[in-house]
This record gives structure tokens, C-alpha cells and sequence, in this order.
């Protein structure tokens, strides 16, 4: 399939829903549980996975390689980004200015990783609910520095290359002006970002937020741009909370350019986020199934434009407690459209 | 923006990160995220029975 898959067999032995009070993502109270975090409080923290997937300097493998199998050490970086030290948050929960740093930390893990010669994708994510299959409740993200393009992103590229190459525009600003001139996928928006149900959704809640600038990486952003971008999260976040009274699990994946310089810019590439609810009605799972796994066809049992109107009916104005600008208390409220 | 890194017993690394500008404002409680979401004007419509069947290209 010329496609790899990485084999981590000591993370069948990580930590599955512990009890509030062995959260390993908690800070460590005096006297309390020793937790990975240890100091008894912190605003958002980064650390290497205990059960990463691939490690900086990985064992060699437990099986040769042969001309049919080809075998390679897991080189690459898992980082845990743990949100908040409130355990019982949610990243829909946290005020939008704790939004706005975890941007500016995803920002800074990039640039970081990214410097790594063995990195050449970093690929930033929330797997959030037990529909997902999390293992931990405590609010917390993850970060693989992989040491390939994976699947899913080189095609991403293959497609917005070969788009540039017929018609000298980037796939995805064109997706966005068409998504914005016809309306009805739109979700909201603001200045730097829009957020719209895609015309081709494999999940009912599919969402996707891009920059209307053409950029390639969060490094790319400015100030203004990275505060636009926490807003329209937290508004997509508490819609999808309010859309079933529920706190709603979701997959969300950052597409960023390649970290590999390998003689591309990639200047026809564009940033984006995606989320894919599993849910497609309160109760009901979205199952990737016959079709979707053994044929890679998602069939999507509605319509974008139907659960696009749905969420947009739950989008609320953003209300910023600190004005950074102006740096003081202000209430302020984000624009929403 | 800073960044102060330690190094886990186990070799690993940690890093906490703290900013200039603290806001004090605090995750919703069940109560208020119940709240808003009640407040929010209308629920969603149950869902309607599928009444297309089309492949859009992705």
C-alpha cells in the first residue's frame, strides 16, 4: 500500500480512564498523587508522551526487515499538550482567551518540532469523548512529529498541486470564496477565518476552519489573526456543545504545510482545521464501516447544507473578558457573522 | 509568552508555559454551559430522513 504503520506495543499498557483522582494530567497537590505534571498548578503544559507512538530515539525493531516487508526504527516526537489544569473542562468550556494561548502554543510546538531534522510533518490533534476512544478526560491535545508526509496530507497535496497546475489558484482559497459566496455551509466567520460544513463532508458535523488568508502554517499568522482564530474555535466548540445539550466528541486535526524544506515551499498549500464528530444524531454513532474502511468511500447520510443551517442556529457572539489590545478588562465581543 | 523546561525523572521533557496577561476568567460550569445551551434559541430539528443520494467529489 506503501503506507506505514506504526507498531507501539508498550502502549497497550497506558493508562485507561483512571478516576478523577489519579488524573495523570492534574497538577500534583502536596502530599497528593504524583502526577506527570509536577508542580500543584500551571496554565498550559507540554510534555513527551510516556507511551509515545515514536520516540527521538527509538529501539530498534523487534522484527527484520525483508525485500517484501521493509521494517524501520519509529524515529519521530508524541507530545501531550495538557489544555488547562482544570480536570473537569473542556476546551468548549475554557474562556476564549485560554483558546487564544493554546494557539499561541501550538504555534510555538510547530516552529519547534519543526526544527528537528528527522521531522517532516507535524501534525497537531484532539481526540475529545469516549465515542473517540480517549482514554483521558482530563481537557488535553496531542502532537505526532512524524518522520514522513502521512497518507492522508500527501494527498491533501497531490490534489492542491495538481489544482494550482490546471488553474493557478490554490484548491482551498476557491473552496473558500464558493463557500462564502453561496452561504448556506457557512457556520460563522470573522475576519481572518471562516468555518463551514464542506460541500463534500464525510461526517454529518463535519466542520472545517480556514484562514481567508492564503497561509500555510500557524507560524504565518499575526496577532490580530491568531486571536480570530481562537475566537471562531470557541464558537464552533459551543455549537457543537448546544447543538445536542451535550458535551459533543469530536476528532480535530491542524493541516499545516509540510516541515521538510526537500526544495517545495509548498506555497500551494493552505492551513486548516478539521473536525469529525462521530455523533449523527444525539444517540446515534457514525460508524466508519464497510465502505468508508474497506473502500475509503465515506457515505454521509445527510446533507452539508441541512447540519450546516443546524449549527449555525447555535453560533453566540465570543465575549472576551481581557482585551488584549487595549490590555484591560473589556467585555468585549468578537464579530460573528 | 514564556517557556520554562524541566526534565522528567524518566529523561523526558516538560514544559509550562505562562503568559504576560492573566485573564481570570474560569471554565463553565455544568450549570452555566446547561444555561447557554438553553438559551440558545432553538434545538436542533430531529433529523430528517435522508432524502438525497449523490457523490460529491472530494
Amino acid at each position: 500500500m506503501g503506507e506505514w504503520v506504526a507498531t507501539a506495543t508498550h502502549r497497550q499498557t497506558r493508562t485507561f480512564l483512571p478516576p478523577a483522582d489519579f488524573c495523570p494530567l492534574c497538577p500534583t497537590k502536596p502530599g497528593g498523587f504524583p502526577t506527570e505534571i509536577p508542580e500543584p498548578t500551571y496554565d498550559i503544559v507540554a510534555f513527551e508522551n510516556r507511551f509515545p507512538s515514536l520516540q527521538p530515539e527509538p529501539p530498534a525493531p523487534a522484527v527484520e526487515a525483508s525485500e517484501l516487508y521493509p521494517v524501520r526504527p519509529g524515529i519521530g516526537v508524541c507530545e501531550v499538550l495538557v489544555y488547562t489544569p482544570h480536570h473537569d473542562s473542556t476546551l468548549a468550556r475554557e474562556p476564549v482567551e485560554q483558546i487564544h494561548k493554546l494557539v499561541e502554543v501550538w504555534t510555538d510546538r510547530f516552529r519547534a518540532l519543526s526544527a528537528h531534522d528527522f521531522v517532516e510533518y507535524v501534525f497537531i490533534f484532539e481526540n475529545k469523548g469516549e465515542a473517540i476512544g480517549v482514554t483521558l478526560h482530563h481537557p488535553h491535545g496531542q502532537i505526532y512529529a512524524y518522520p514522513f508526509i502521512p497518507p492522508r496530507i500527501e494527498r491533501e497535496l497531490e490534489q492542491s498541486r495538481a489544482h494550482q497546475r490546471e488553474t493557478g489558484r490554490c484548491l482551498l482559497c476557491d473552496i473558500l470564496s464558493n463557500e462564502q459566496t453561496d452561504g448556506r455551509r457557512i457556520v460563522a466567520e470573522n475576519d481572518s477565518f471562516a468555518a463551514y460544513v464542506p460541500f463534500f463532508a464525510r461526517y454529518p458535523y463535519e466542520v472545517h476552519i480556514a484562514s481567508t488568508r492564503h497561509l500555510q502554517a500557524l507560524t504565518d499568522l499575526g496577532d490580530a489573526e491568531r486571536r480570530d482564530l481562537a475566537a471562531l474555535l470557541k464558537t464552533v466548540l459551543a455549537a457543537y456543545d448546544k447543538l445536542f445539550d451535550l458535551s459533543f466528541p469530536y476528532m480535530m486535526v491542524l493541516h499545516q504545510r509540510p516541515t521538510d524544506d526537500g526544495g517545495d515551499d509548498y506555497d500551494y498549500y493552505h492551513l486548516h482545521i478539521e473536525f469529525y464528530p462521530p455523533l449523527r444524531t444525539a444517540t446515534k454513532l457514525k460508524y466508519l464501516a464497510g465502505s468508508e474502511s474497506g473502500a475509503g468511500m465515506f457515505i454521509n447520510d445527510t446533507l452539508a447544507e441541512e447540519k450546516a443551517a443546524e449549527l449555525r442556529a447555535h453560533v453566540a457572539p465570543v465575549v472576551w473578558q481581557t482585551n488584549r489590545a487595549a490590555g484591560e478588562k473589556s467585555g468585549e465581543e468578537a464579530d460573528v457573522d | 509568552m514564556q517557556r520554562r523546561q524541566i526534565t522528567l525523572e524518566d529523561g523526558r521533557y516538560l514544559i509550562f508555559y505562562t503568559f504576560d496577561e492573566e485573564t481570570n476568567a474560569s471554565p463553565e460550569s455544568d450549570e452555566e454551559a446547561g444555561a447557554r445551551a438553553a438559551d440558545s434559541g432553538r434545538r436542533a430539528e430531529p433529523e430528517a430522513e435522508p432524502q438525497a443520494t449523490e457523490e460529491r467529489r472530494v
